[in-house]
């Protein structure tokens, strides 16, 4: 296996060999570019329309990342769209800028020059890409314990942190990972990149395409927080690697993260390979000859150092439980031998330790160590210093650079994507001129309210137009108010004219419905554009909706709408006077968009009351995605707050899944959250187990009745909300084995109960674990946080610097000194001052 | 007898009914909350505010006319105050940060680019804008009567003003608004000062200067507004003051010498015949010089208009007798300094010194005292424009400006509109209890709202430094209080109406760099966000404090600062556009700013970050609504 491995390595992947021979790039034809991609085989391919300096650089480019990447099963081809005038991407404006890569006789992606402009770019992305289910991403903390968790026993993983993307760097890693995902026979190991922290900034020469970052950003995010066990530096701006032993460590460890050993080489295909195979290696080998004569290291350990300890027969436990302990730490570094002594040992006793370096013709060194750390630093010094000179370079730049770094997540991509940012003049305007005859125009207008500058908006914009594209040809007159320039009207200010039907815009972005003659509804969802079309689209109907048949109220409850399964509220009243019918009327306004709701009257609503055994006035509820409706009473004169209230309940699942959506609507309910969290079921057997863990959770309910009432009972699929996996780890400190049931935000007290770990899930049980949570004698295995979310960075302190460059600036005067009334004057402080007005 | 006799006499019966429509001013006895005095443009902008809260006013005016002062000033009816019609924005609060002239309404159209579209407006379209707005918007203003006398009395229900008009009709008022401008002409005493003529009465025609040499008193504008009108006409122009001329683009104070006016600098140093030069004026003296010369040929003397010549008094060797003015030739400079200046006699002495207040009118129970700066010819106020002995009567407009004499914008009217909506803000919070008027936010939204406000709020940066949005944080939530008069932030909390809590607050000011730098040099400005403190253009600043500062913090307060030292502060770059709204410059500095201000991560975050697995991938992810 590890021949074959190495023969691809050796091939010449440093980006910098220019080959002079054959070229491997393609130039195709139509017919053979259709064979080609028919075949199924990978493609790269550039539909070339254009010809300039820049397309040319590119060329070579291309050129040269044709022969690294048919190594990895990828075709590079381009096509010369001036020499036959060429189907489909040859016709396609963005193509001009865009390279294809084709999987399975498909269009895979599209990669912009902006992105791939070199080989390292090119060979590097498109890696990526087919890697993409290879490798997982690992964003926080929590994401890694969860992995690491997974890992325990079975696999171990590589991590990589990658400063920046397309470079040398991250090609040599994706190049390993394309080796160890697809040529190992084994496949013991995933590669996981550890981009997270960074800017994903690119570096790119000058010259090349449109877009240059500033050189400050260029990979110099400061890391916000460091992963143990392998804490990213904060000054480290270099690509780090990592293993994570975790195939030979169960669950016993101390520590919740599974050993680990830091790549300390500079990153190359050729030290990362030959860092992953040394962590195959033996921990420690045993002999029972001299060092002198012991074998150098065979292939593929032939270039690293070894490290002889000796053992005698009578400490032989303890010797090889201390000479373990220096491999772990020398791993990566240095194989350890431990050397039994027997008589073909001939070192002199006074020796305790040798090592034998590398390089060709050298001889094993004896010594007498004392510590470890002394062995240690035989060979970590020099890479220290290495590292260290690295840093000096690296400091030409002043400190404040990082500070240029945008960290918060939406600004960054909004910025990132600036020249790609949706243009709000191609949504209709909204102005204080036009507002009034707009909304009268459509039976439902829907605004957003945005400030140019704000990142938000400008995420949301384009989330909002892609919900007006879907919705044009419809009823929906789909509008934007830009908040800088009509200040007014976002202000509610009608100028004499009728009124504005909404209160004044003090949070940006706001989402308004607005109908003809009736005040504006607010929409408080997800700003994504599903959540926004989801909820335009289940607004456009009436509400309620006015049944008088039998059909109308059969299809009210049966009907898809779009293809969405809303939840239905359907109110029947003796008649249309009834008192109820308003209070219900203005319920169902304020629940539009969120749930369907009809109204029924007369013999019908008593028909169909008396079919589910209720008296008027009542409710039937069907819930999202429910097969059968619940009917309820209502209570004779209820207020619409009341009634929403008893809606809500009414469609509240009894077992509901906890969605960052849903999550505050919950929490508003005031009740502790019996929160069952859940893995990601890779298989049926896990599907059919959490299907069981439910089924207990509503065995809870039921056997708890009204006792339970106090408690909502929840479950988080960390697979649908991976944020879950953080908010478990908050909860109790660190990441328990899943599935893991929780008692929080109980209104008597911020404590956080846990489920023992290691009992089974069962109904019966769960309610006795909770009465002993109520009774005190459950300890806490947690705390909610006060709500701190600390600022994300030092001060930028002003005030200090001012002290420091110019102390006068900015200091009190001191009681003393003549405090001058008026402005100052120009120049100094005349002593005639006179002026007129 | 002539017929028509008792028509006439019915005539007049009927006509004097009508001179008194109003029957409180009949008996003599007109009671009112509130006596704005002036119907100028900070009188009619304090009653507009008066009558949209429907308060108890009247607004009394001795012209038959609103403005009236600019029915004659200035002399060269030019107005230099800006009328930008054509911003390129839409942004109604925006674009009064370039309408120097409109007043406050909340009617859209109510702008002076109705009654003029010239970038400098002529001086007649002011009192016809006045007068349009005040009808518009049903102003009660009274013409025609003439105040002559104010009192203050103690009465069981407070302190009352008193206002005499020319009938002997008093007028009683709880508060008095005083809004009566400047037009007494200023002028400086010194030997020989009623030789000179003023600026209120010289003649408008440059042909009346024709070859004459013209002294001008005074650099300001209106003394080079003169300057400009004669000096294609007149021999030489020059002009004399104690203090070297003050730019107004250098100096970032409009009252300083406008370019628009500044001509004579150029034919100065492109050495034509005219000059400035600086010498106090009280240490001048002005002779009329007497014709004792003798004619060698013996032929009558041509009769001459008098010549006039500037000297030092201390040469003057009959300083005692007060007919100074008849010098003698041994007396003037040519005499005694060889290569003085002024050596030269002048056709013509022209006082160009600018206004003040009008005292005359106050008895002492009610007369404010004199301003510490300017001269003293202005009112002294405290930071809310309340005399400081006069309790229940504020000074208004040009009249207030002591506050801000010098350093801001308070003596114009794109300065002062502010002011008198800040003075309207003060009397209904102690006079009615309603709070300054605010806006109550989430802190999430803060960002955002202070972008906007220093991206279009008029009001701060016209009177920058002067006054500043006051941001009270109450943790989650916080109350955002505009334009707050900032010298009065010891008094906020009962000037105001609003509490400050433990959470501290943060005050927004524009200001200038306090550095003298080359203004059209290089390096004049910052671009560096991490040295935004050095600043030098118009920039906004955000002062945080866990508490309101002391009255001798204000006092205190670092020299050239509006604010005492707070417990951190944020600059925000200066920026050429004047747009503060760039992502790494401008919003992620105050963005963290603001996180220490309020002890929050403000960032906001996509709710489902697992569903931007690559970077590379397109970014169509769900944003998280921030709450």
């Amino acid at each position: 296996m590890w021949p074959c491995v190495a023969a691809l390595l050796l091939l010449p992947l440093g980006g910098c060999a220019r080959r002079t021979g054959p070229s491997a790039l393609t130039e195709h034809t139509a017919a053979d570019f259709s064979d080609a991609l028919h075949s199924g085989k990978t493609l790269f391919i550039y539909f070339q329309q254009l010809v300039s300096p820049t397309i040319s650089l590119f060329l070579v480019e291309l050129e040269q990342s044709a022969d690294a990447l048919q190594h990895y099963g990828v075709l590079v081809g381009k096509v010369n769209c001036n020499k036959e005038s060429f189907h489909g991407y040859c016709a396609e404006e963005k193509a001009v800028n865009t390279v294809f890569l084709f999987r399975g006789g498909k269009e895979f992606l599209g990669f912009s020059l902006d992105i791939v402009f070199d080989v390292n770019s090119i060979v590097s992305e498109v890696l990526f890409a087919i890697l993409r289910e290879e490798i997982k991403y690992v964003h926080t903390e929590t994401d890694l314990l969860a992995m690491e968790k997974a890992a325990r026993g079975r696999k171990d993983i590589a991590l990589c942190y990658v400063s920046s993307l397309g470079t040398q760097e991250h090609r040599s890693m994706m190049e390993t990972a394309y080796v160890l995902c697809f040529t190992q026979a084994t496949e013991i190991r995933r590669v996981i990149c550890f981009t997270r922290f960074t800017q994903p900034w690119r570096r790119k020469p000058k010259g090349i395409g449109h877009r240059n970052p500033p050189k400050k950003l260029i990979h110099r995010a400061r890391l916000s927080f460091s992963v143990s066990p392998c804490s990213v530096d904060e000054t480290s701006r270099s690509s780090q690697v990592w293993f994570l032993h975790c195939s030979g460590h169960s669950r016993s460890m101390t520590s919740e993260h599974c050993p680990s050993t830091r790549m300390s080489q500079p990153l190359s295909t050729l030290s990362l390979h030959s860092f992953l195979q040394l962590m195959e290696a033996p921990l420690v080998s045993e002999v029972y000859q001299d060092p002198s004569s012991v074998r150098p290291p065979q292939h593929p350990y032939q270039d690293t150092p070894q490290v002889f300890l000796f053992s005698r027969p009578a400490t032989k436990r303890e010797d090889l439980y201390e000479a373990t302990a220096l491999a772990w730490r020398l791993r990566g570094l240095a194989l350890v031998l431990l050397v039994h002594r027997s008589p073909a040992v001939k070192t002199p006793e006074e020796y305790n330790a040798a090592y034998k370096l590398p390089e060709k013709g050298s001889v094993v060194k004896y010594l007498r160590s004392n510590s470890a750390d002394e062995l240690l630093e035989l060979f970590t010094n020099p890479v220290e210093e290495d590292e260290d000179e690295e840093e000096d370079e690296d400091e030409e730049d002043p400190e404040e650079e990082p500070l240029d770094a945008l960290d918060d997540e939406i600004a960054e991509s909004v910025f990132e994507n600036r020249l790609n940012l949706p243009d709000a003049d191609s949504l209709a305007q909204l102005t204080s001129d036009n507002f009034h005859a707009t909304v009268a125009q459509s039976s439902l207008t829907v605004a957003l309210f945005y400030l140019p500058w704000s990142a938000v908006s400008n995420a949301v914009l384009s989330s909002f137009s892609d919900v007006a594209e879907r919705l044009e040809g419809s009823e929906v007159q789909m509008s934007v108010v830009n908040c800088a320039e009509w200040t007014d009207l976002c202000a509610a200010e009608s100028g004499g004219s009728p009124p504005i039907p909404f209160q004044p815009i003090t949070a940006f972005p706001t989402v308004l419905l607005l109908r003809p003659k009736e005040s504006a509804q607010r929409y408080g969802g997800l700003l994504g554009a599903e959540a926004l079309h989801r909820f335009i689209t289940l607004s456009q109907p009436a509400s309620p909706v006015l049944l008088s048949t039998e059909e109308e109220v059969t299809s009210f409850l049966l009907e898809g709408f779009a293809r969405y399964k809303p939840a239905r509220a359907l109110g029947l009243f003796r008649t249309r006077a009834d008192a109820g019918v308003r209070q219900f009327t203005e319920a169902a306004k304020s629940l539009r968009g969120e749930v369907l709701t009809g109204l029924l009257t007369d013999g019908l609503a008593e028909k169909w009351a008396a079919e589910h055994g209720v008296r008027l006035p009542a409710a039937l509820v069907l819930p999202s995605g429910a097969k059968r409706t619940r009917a309820s009473a209502l209570p004779a004169s209820a207020s619409a707050q009341e009634l929403l209230s008893h809606i809500g309940a009414a469609l509240l699942h009894p077992v509901p899944e906890l969605t960052v959506e849903n999550l505050p609507s919950f929490l508003s309910l005031g009740r502790g959250l019996l929160l069952l969290f859940v893995g990601e079921e890779e298989d049926e057997i896990g599907h059919t187990q959490n299907q069981a863990l439910l089924k207990e959770m509503r065995d809870v309910v039921e056997l708890g009745g009204g006792w339970m009432e106090r408690y909502l009972v929840c479950w988080l699929h960390l697979g649908h909300t991976p944020a879950g996996m953080s908010v478990l780890g908050s909860y109790l400190g660190s990441m328990p084995p899943l599935p893991a049931l929780v008692l929080t935000h109980l209104p008597s007290g911020s404590e956080v109960y846990q489920y023992p770990p290691n009992t089974p899930i069962l109904a019966s049980s769960v309610l006795q674990w909770l009465q002993r949570v109520e009774d005190g004698t459950e300890s806490a295995a947690g705390m909610l946080g006060g709500g701190s979310w600390p600022p994300t960075t030092e001060l930028f302190d002003f005030l200090k610097i001012m002290d420091m460059q110019d102390p006068d600036l900015s200091r009190q005067r001191a009681s003393e000194e003549k405090v001058e009334e008026g402005g100052d004057s120009f120049p100094a402080r005349d002593k005639y001052p006179h002026t007129e007005l | 007898m002539d017929p028509s006799l008792p028509y006439l006499t019915l005539l007049i019966l009927i006509g004097c009914t009508e001179c008194f429509p109003d029957d409180r001013q009949q008996n003599g006895t007109g009671r009112y909350d509130y006596c704005v005095l002036g119907a100028g443009p900070s009188g009619l902008q304090m009653g507009y505010f008066l009558s949209r809260a429907k308060r108890d006013y009247v607004i009394l005016e001795r012209n038959s006319g609103p403005g009236s002062f600019f029915n004659k000033y200035p002399r060269h009816r030019k107005l230099i105050s800006i009328n930008k019609i054509y911003t390129g924005s839409q942004n109604r609060e925006f674009n009064m940060r370039h309408d120097w002239n409109s007043l406050l309404s909340d009617r859209p159209n109510l702008l002076l680019k109705r009654v003029s579209r010239d970038f400098f407006p002529p001086a007649d379209a002011f009192p016809v804008y006045l007068s349009m707005f005040e009808k518009e918007l049903g102003l009660r203003v009274r013409y025609g009567v003439d105040i002559g006398r104010i009192g203050a009395v103690r009465s069981p229900e407070g302190r009352r003003y008193i206002l005499t008009d020319q009938h002997e009709l008093d007028y009683t008022c709880s508060v008095l608004l005083v809004a009566s401008g400047l037009w007494v002409p200023q002028r400086v005493e010194f030997v020989g000062s009623d030789l000179v003529e003023g600026y209120e009465s010289i003649s408008t025609d440059p042909e009346d200067y024709k070859d004459q040499a013209v002294l001008i008193l005074g650099k300001g504008n209106s003394a080079f507004e003169t300057a400009q009108s004669i000096s294609g006409r007149a021999k030489l122009v020059h002009m004399l003051s104690s203090n070297p001329v003050r730019l107004a683009w250098q100096t970032h104070y409009v009252g300083d010498l406008r370019a628009v006016n500044n001509d004579l600098l150029d034919t100065y140093q492109l050495k034509s015949l005219d000059g400035l030069a600086e010498i106090p004026l009280d240490k001048i003296a002005i002779t009329q010089l007497k014709e004792q010369g003798w004619s060698r040929s013996g032929a009558k003397k041509k009769v001459n208009k008098p010549k006039f010549c500037v000297t030092l008094k201390k040469y003057l060797q009959h300083q005692e007798e007060k007919n100074g003015s008849d010098a003698r030739r041994a007396e003037t400079l040519e005499y005694q300094l060889d290569n003085f200046s002024m050596r030269k006699p002048y056709d013509r002495v022209i006082s160009c010194l600018g206004f003040r207040f009008n005292f005359s009118i106050f008895q002492s129970s009610a007369r404010p005292l004199n301003s510490d700066n300017a001269k003293g010819r202005l009112p002294r106020l405290t930071a809310w424009y309340e005399g400081d002995n006069t309790p229940g009567l504020f000074v208004l407009g040009t009249a207030a400006h002591s506050r801000d004499y010098r350093s801001s914008a308070g003596g114009f009217v794109h300065g002062f509109r502010y002011t008198v909506r800040s003075v309207h803000r003060v009397l209904e919070q102690r006079y009615h209890g309603n709070p300054w008027q605010s806006t109550e936010l989430s802190t999430t939204q803060l960002q955002s709202w202070i972008l906007k406000r220093i991206n279009e709020a008029s009001g701060p940066y016209q009177m920058f430094e002067v006054l500043g949005d006051v941001i009270l944080l109450r943790g989650s939530r916080c109350e955002y209080v505009e334009e707050f008069t900032l010298q009065a932030l010891p008094r906020f909390s009962s000037l105001s109406g609003h509490e400050v809590s433990k959470h501290g607050l943060i005050v927004l000011v524009m200001q200038y760099g306090k550095n003298k730098v080359d203004y059209l040099g290089r390096g004049r400005a910052d671009t560096e966000w991490t040295t935004a403190w050095k600043s030098n253009f118009l920039h906004p600043v955000l002062y945080y404090y866990d508490k309101l500062p002391t009255d001798e913090e204000m006092k205190l307060r670092p020299p050239g600062w509006p604010l005492p030292r707070p417990k951190a502060i944020h600059h925000m770059v200066e920026d050429f556009l004047t747009e503060w709204g760039t992502p790494i410059s401008h919003i992620q500095p105050l963005r963290r700013f603001l996180e220490h201000c309020v002890q929050t991560d403000l960032r906001a975050f996509y709710n489902h970050a697992s569903a931007c697995p690559s970077p590379t991938a397109s970014r169509r992810c769900f944003v998280s609504r921030a709450t």
